[in-house]
C-alpha cells in the first residue's frame, strides 16, 4: 500500500509538470525527485540524505549508450554533410530503380547489419538511416510509411543475431547461455523484415521516370566517389568485425572509439572542407533531449527500485495468472521497453523467464519470442528511442502519433509471432539445437 | 534577465548537488575496510605476485595464506567474485579471523574482485555501505557491484568474446569476474584477476577451490552448491551431511558444459583443482521486492517475496523470518567445513584439519558479528587494508 502511494506520487508529478508543458524529460525528473521525497518520507528508502545520490547514480545506467549515440551521430553526420548521403542514394536509384523486389530486400539488409552486429536499432538508424528514407523515398513511398518501415526493421535489427541486448541481459541474470538464438532470431527477423518493408513499400504513391527522379535529387558535390563514401563505413564495420574475429589479439576499441576513428577517416576523405567543431557542436545540440532522456530515465530506474516501486511492478507481472500474464505481455514488454529501454529485460524479463522455464516452457526460445517485441517499445514515449530518433532523421514533419499509427500491421503481426514463438516454444527448441 | 538568473540558479543547485554526490562516490571508492589477520594466518601476499600486471591497479588484492602445522590438502577460498553478494566475504572473513589449521592450508581472497567492491551499480539503487553488529561496536563494509569499475577497465567491447572458446557473451561480462575465468596474463583486467587465481592453483597446488556467491530466490541456482562432474561426489555428499546432521537444505547442481566463462567450469577445465561454487539466498537481489534497503540486505524479508513463495513461484523455502544473514553466511561456513571434510576422506594422504571456526547453528545463534575482532585490540600489523 506504502509503495502504491509512492507510485501514484510519482504519476501525479509526471501529470502535473505534463500540464505545466515541461519537456518530456522534466516531466520525468519531476517524476523522480518527488517518488524520491515520497520514498524518503514514506518508507524511509532513499533516505533523504542519499537523495541526490541516487538521483546522480542513475544518470550513468545509460552512459554507454549515451557515448554511442553522440559519437555514431557525428560520424553519419559527417558522412552526410560531405555528401555522401545522396551520393549512395543516386546510385541505388540508378541501379535499382525499375527492380522493385531486389531494391527492397537491399535496402532492408542495409538496415538491419548495422543493428544485429550492435545490438541497437538506434545505431541502424544513426549510420544508415538518412541514406535508405532517402532512397525509400525516391521509390515512390510516402514519408510515413518510409518512417515506418525504417522503425519497425531497425528495431528488428536490433533483435537480429548475433547480438542481441535483451537476450544478453536476460542470459546474463538467468545464467542461461548465450549461445543457440541464431535460428530461433534469424528466422523470424528476416521474415518479419520482409513482410514489413513489402506491406509498407510495396506500393508506389508517386510514378515518376528515373530521370526525373535523378534530376530531381540533390547534387552530389564534385569530387565524391564511391571508395570516399565507403572507406568510414568499411573501416567501422571492419573494426567491428576484426573485432569479433580477433578477439584475442586486438585491444577493446568499443563502438564510441569505433565510431570516432570511422568518423576521422570520413573527414579525411571528405571532398569537401568541413569544419568539425561546429559540426559536432550542432550535432551534440540536436541529440541534447534525446541524451537527456537516456539519463533522466536511468534515475526514474534507480528511484523506482530504491523506493520499492519497480519490485511491485515486477511483483505485479508475477502474480498474474499465465493465460491472462500471456494477453497483457502484448502490452507489458513494449511498455517496459518504452519506459526503461533496456531496463525492462532486466527488471520483467529475467523474473518472468525464470517463471515460464518453471512452467516447462524452453527459456531460449521464449527470450527470443520476447525480444521480438521488446523493440516495439523503442516506439512508446517517454523514451521513444528508435521512434524520435527515425522522425529525426527521415525528417517526417507529421504527429508522432501519425506515424506510430502507420507501423500497426507490422506491429500486431511481429507481436503474434513473439507470441506463438513464447507458448510453442518447445515445440520450437529444435531451433536452438539446429544453432548449435 | 530573468531567464539568465534562473540559468544561473539552475547551473550552482546543480553543481552542488554533484559535487555533494562527488564526495560519497570519492569516499565509497576509498573506503579501506580493516581486514585482520587472525591467528592462522601465516603468509600475506597480493595477487600482482601471480600476474605482475595486476601491480599498481585496483584489480589487486590480499591474498591470505593459513598454513597447517603438518603438510596435508589446500583449499582456496574465493570471496566477493561478485561484490553484491556480502555473505561471500562475512563467511571469509570467519575463516580468515579465527581458523587455524593442524593440517592442510588454506588460502583466502576475500575480496576477490576488489575493483567491483568500490564500484556501485546505477539503476539498482544499493546502498553505499552496510554495517554488521559486532559485540564492539559495528564493522561497516562497502556495498560493491557484480562487476568491476568502469574506472578500472573501460570501455568494454560492444560484445565479450570469452577466452579461449569464443563464446558470445553480454558485453558487461567482460567485467565479471565470474565470466572471465580462465582468463590470461595480457588481457581486459577481470581476465587478468582469475588468470592470476589459476596461477595461484597450478603453482601452489591447489586441491580444492570454493568460490562463495549468493543468488536471487526466484534463480533456478539458489541454496545449492554447483559442481561440474570432477568434484559432484564430495558436493553431494557434503550436501547430504549438512541436510542429515545440520538440519539445512542445500543442494548439488550440476556445472552446465556449454556455459562458459563459470569459475565452477573453468577451474576444472584448466587445472587439477576441484572447483566447488556456492549459492546462499540473497533477497536483496531479487527483482520483485520492496524498497532496496540495508535492513533487506541484511534480514531478508520481504513482503512481495512472501506472497510470491505461497503461490509457490520461489526455489527456495521462504517464510515471515526471510532469509537473514546469519542463515546465509552459518549455511557457508558449514558447507565449506564439510567439504573440506570429506575431501580428507576421500583423500587421507591430504587431509585439510582446520578448528576453530562456527558452524551454521553456531552462526545463528551468536550472529556473524560475534566472530569479528576488534581492530582497536589487535597488533596494528595484523590488520590489513583492503
Amino acid at each position: 500500500m506504502a509503495i502504491a502511494l509512492i507510485l501514484l506520487v510519482m504519476i501525479a508529478a509526471y501529470v502535473i509538470a505534463k500540464w505545466r508543458k515541461l519537456s518530456v524529460e522534466l516531466c520525468m525528473l519531476s517524476s523522480a525527485v518527488a517518488g524520491g521525497i515520497a520514498g524518503a518520507l514514506i518508507v524511509q528508502a532513499p533516505p533523504l540524505a542519499q537523495l541526490a545520490r541516487h538521483l546522480v547514480e542513475g544518470t550513468f545506467t545509460y552512459l554507454d549508450v549515451i557515448l554511442v549515440f553522440c559519437t555514431a551521430t557525428i560520424f553519419i553526420t559527417i558522412i552526410a554533410e560531405s555528401g555522401g548521403v545522396n551520393y549512395v542514394v543516386r546510385g541505388i536509384i540508378r541501379t535499382f530503380y525499375y527492380k522493385r523486389v531486389v531494391v527492397l530486400l537491399l535496402l532492408m539488409f542495409v538496415i538491419l547489419i548495422p543493428g544485429a552486429l550492435t545490438g541497437a536499432g538506434s545505431i541502424s538508424i544513426l549510420t544508415v538511416g538518412t541514406p535508405c528514407a532517402l532512397a525509400l523515398g525516391y521509390l515512390g513511398i510516402p514519408k510515413k510509411r518510409v518512417a515506418a518501415i525504417l522503425f519497425i526493421i531497425a528495431g528488428l535489427s536490433a533483435a537480429a543475431p548475433p547480438v542481441n541486448i535483451w537476450a544478453m541481459i536476460i542470459s546474463a541474470g538467468t545464467a542461461i547461455p548465450y549461445v543457440g538464438f541464431e535460428l530461433p532470431l534469424g528466422i523470424p527477423v528476416l521474415m518479419l523484415g520482409a513482410f514489413t518493408i513489402f506491406v509498407l513499400g510495396w506500393k508506389r504513391e508517386s510514378n515518376l521516370e528515373l530521370e526525373e527522379v535523378l534530376k530531381d535529387m540533390p547534387d552530389v558535390p564534385a569530387g565524391m566517389s564511391m571508395w570516399r563514401v565507403l572507406l568510414p563505413f568499411l573501416v567501422f564495420f571492419g573494426l567491428v568485425l576484426v573485432s569479433r574475429l580477433l578477439p584475442f589479439t586486438l585491444p577493446i576499441l568499443g563502438l564510441p572509439l569505433e565510431f570516432t576513428i570511422a568518423a576521422a577517416v570520413a573527414l579525411l576523405v571528405s571532398p569537401k572542407k568541413l569544419n568539425f567543431l561546429i559540426l559536432s557542436r550542432d550535432t551534440v545540440k540536436k541529440l541534447t533531449p534525446l541524451l537527456a532522456t537516456m539519463a533522466i530515465v536511468g534515475s526514474l530506474q534507480q528511484i523506482m527500485t530504491v523506493t520499492g516501486v519497480r519490485g511491485l511492478i515486477s511483483f505485479a507481472v508475477l502474480s498474474t495468472p499465465l493465460v491472462l500474464l500471456y494477453i497483457l505481455l502484448i502490452l507489458i514488454i513494449p511498455i517496459s521497453e518504452g519506459i526503461l529501454t533496456y531496463g525492462g529485460a532486466a527488471i520483467v524479463g529475467i523474473p518472468l523467464v525464470w517463471f515460464l522455464d518453471s512452467m516447462g516452457l524452453h527459456a531460449t526460445v521464449v527470450i527470443a519470442g520476447l525480444s521480438l517485441i521488446w523493440p516495439l517499445g523503442d516506439g512508446l514515449p517517454p523514451t521513444a528511442l528508435i521512434g524520435r530518433l527515425t522522425i529525426m532523421f527521415t525528417k517526417y514533419e507529421g504527429t508522432y502519433w501519425s506515424f506510430l499509427k502507420t507501423t500497426w500491421l507490422p506491429w500486431i503481426v511481429i507481436t503474434i509471432i513473439g507470441m506463438l514463438m513464447i507458448i510453442f516454444s518447445s515445440e520450437l527448441s529444435f531451433l536452438v539445437r539446429w544453432s548449435m | 534577465m530573468n531567464a539568465k538568473i534562473t540559468k544561473i540558479l539552475i547551473t550552482v543547485i546543480v553543481l552542488a548537488v554533484l559535487s555533494g554526490t562527488a564526495v560519497q562516490f570519492y569516499g565509497h571508492r576509498h573506503y579501506q575496510l580493516p581486514i585482520i589477520a587472525g591467528p592462522g594466518v601465516t603468509k600475506v601476499a597480493m595477487l600482482s605476485e601471480y600476474c605482475e600486471s595486476l601491480e599498481g591497479t585496483a584489480a589487486d588484492t590480499h591474498i591470505f595464506f593459513l598454513q597447517g602445522k603438518e603438510k596435508g590438502g589446500k583449499t582456496l577460498l574465493i570471496a566477493n567474485t561478485h561484490s553484491n553478494e556480502p555473505a561471500a566475504i562475512l563467511t571469509a572473513l570467519i575463516f580468515l579471523e579465527n581458523a587455524t589449521l593442524d593440517k592442510g592450508t588454506l588460502i583466502i581472497i576475500p575480496q576477490f574482485n576488489n575493483s567491483g567492491s568500490r564500484n556501485t551499480k546505477p539503476g539498482d539503487g544499493y546502498p553505499l555501505y552496510f554495517d554488521i553488529s559486532t559485540a564492539w561496536g559495528s564493522k561497516k563494509f562497502r556495498m560493491g557491484n557484480r562487476n568491476a569499475s568502469p574506472l578500472d577497465q573501460w570501455p568494454d567491447p560492444d560484445v565479450y568474446v570469452h577466452y579461449p572458446d569464443k563464446q558470445l557473451l553480454s558485453f558487461l561480462d567482460v567485467r565479471n569476474t565470474n565470466r572471465t575465468w580462465p582468463g590470461r596474463p595480457d588481457g581486459p583486467l577481470m581476465e587478468r584477476v582469475t588468470y592470476a587465481a589459476m596461477q595461484i592453483m597450478r603453482e601452489e597446488k591447489v586441491d580444492i577451490a570454493i568460490d562463495i556467491h549468493g543468488a536471487e530466490t526466484m534463480f533456478p541456482v539458489t541454496n545449492c552448491i554447483v559442481a561440474p562432474q570432477k568434484s559432484i561426489e564430495i558436493a553431494t555428499i557434503a550436501s547430504m551431511y549438512v541436510n542429515a546432521m545440520e538440519g539445512f537444505e542445500n543442494h548439488v547442481e550440476p556445472s552446465p558444459g556449454g556455459f562458459r566463462g563459470l569459475s565452477h567450469r573453468e577451474i576444472g577445465d584448466h587445472s587439477d583443482t576441484m572447483p566447488f561454487l556456492l549459492e546462499a539466498p540473497i533477497p536483496f537481489l531479487d527483482q520483485p521486492t520492496g524498497p532496496k534497503t540495508v535492513d533487506l540486505l541484511l534480514n531478508g524479508k520481504d513482503d512481495f517475496l512472501l506472497r510470491l513463495s505461497e503461490q509457490k513461484k520461489l526455489f527456495v523455502p521462504y517464510d515471515e523470518t526471510g532469509w537473514p544473514m546469519e542463515k546465509r553466511v552459518g549455511q557457508h561456513c558449514s558447507v565449506i567445513l564439510e567439504i573440506m571434510n570429506q575431501f580428507s576422506l576421500a583423500n587421507p594422504d591430504k587431509e585439510i584439519q582446520i578448528t576453530n571456526v562456527p558452524k551454521y547453528a553456531e552462526v545463528l545463534e551468536n550472529g556473524v558479528g560475534y566472530y569479528y575482532r576488534d581492530p582497536a585490540k589487535v597488533d596494528k600489523n595484523r590488520i590489513y587494508k583492503n
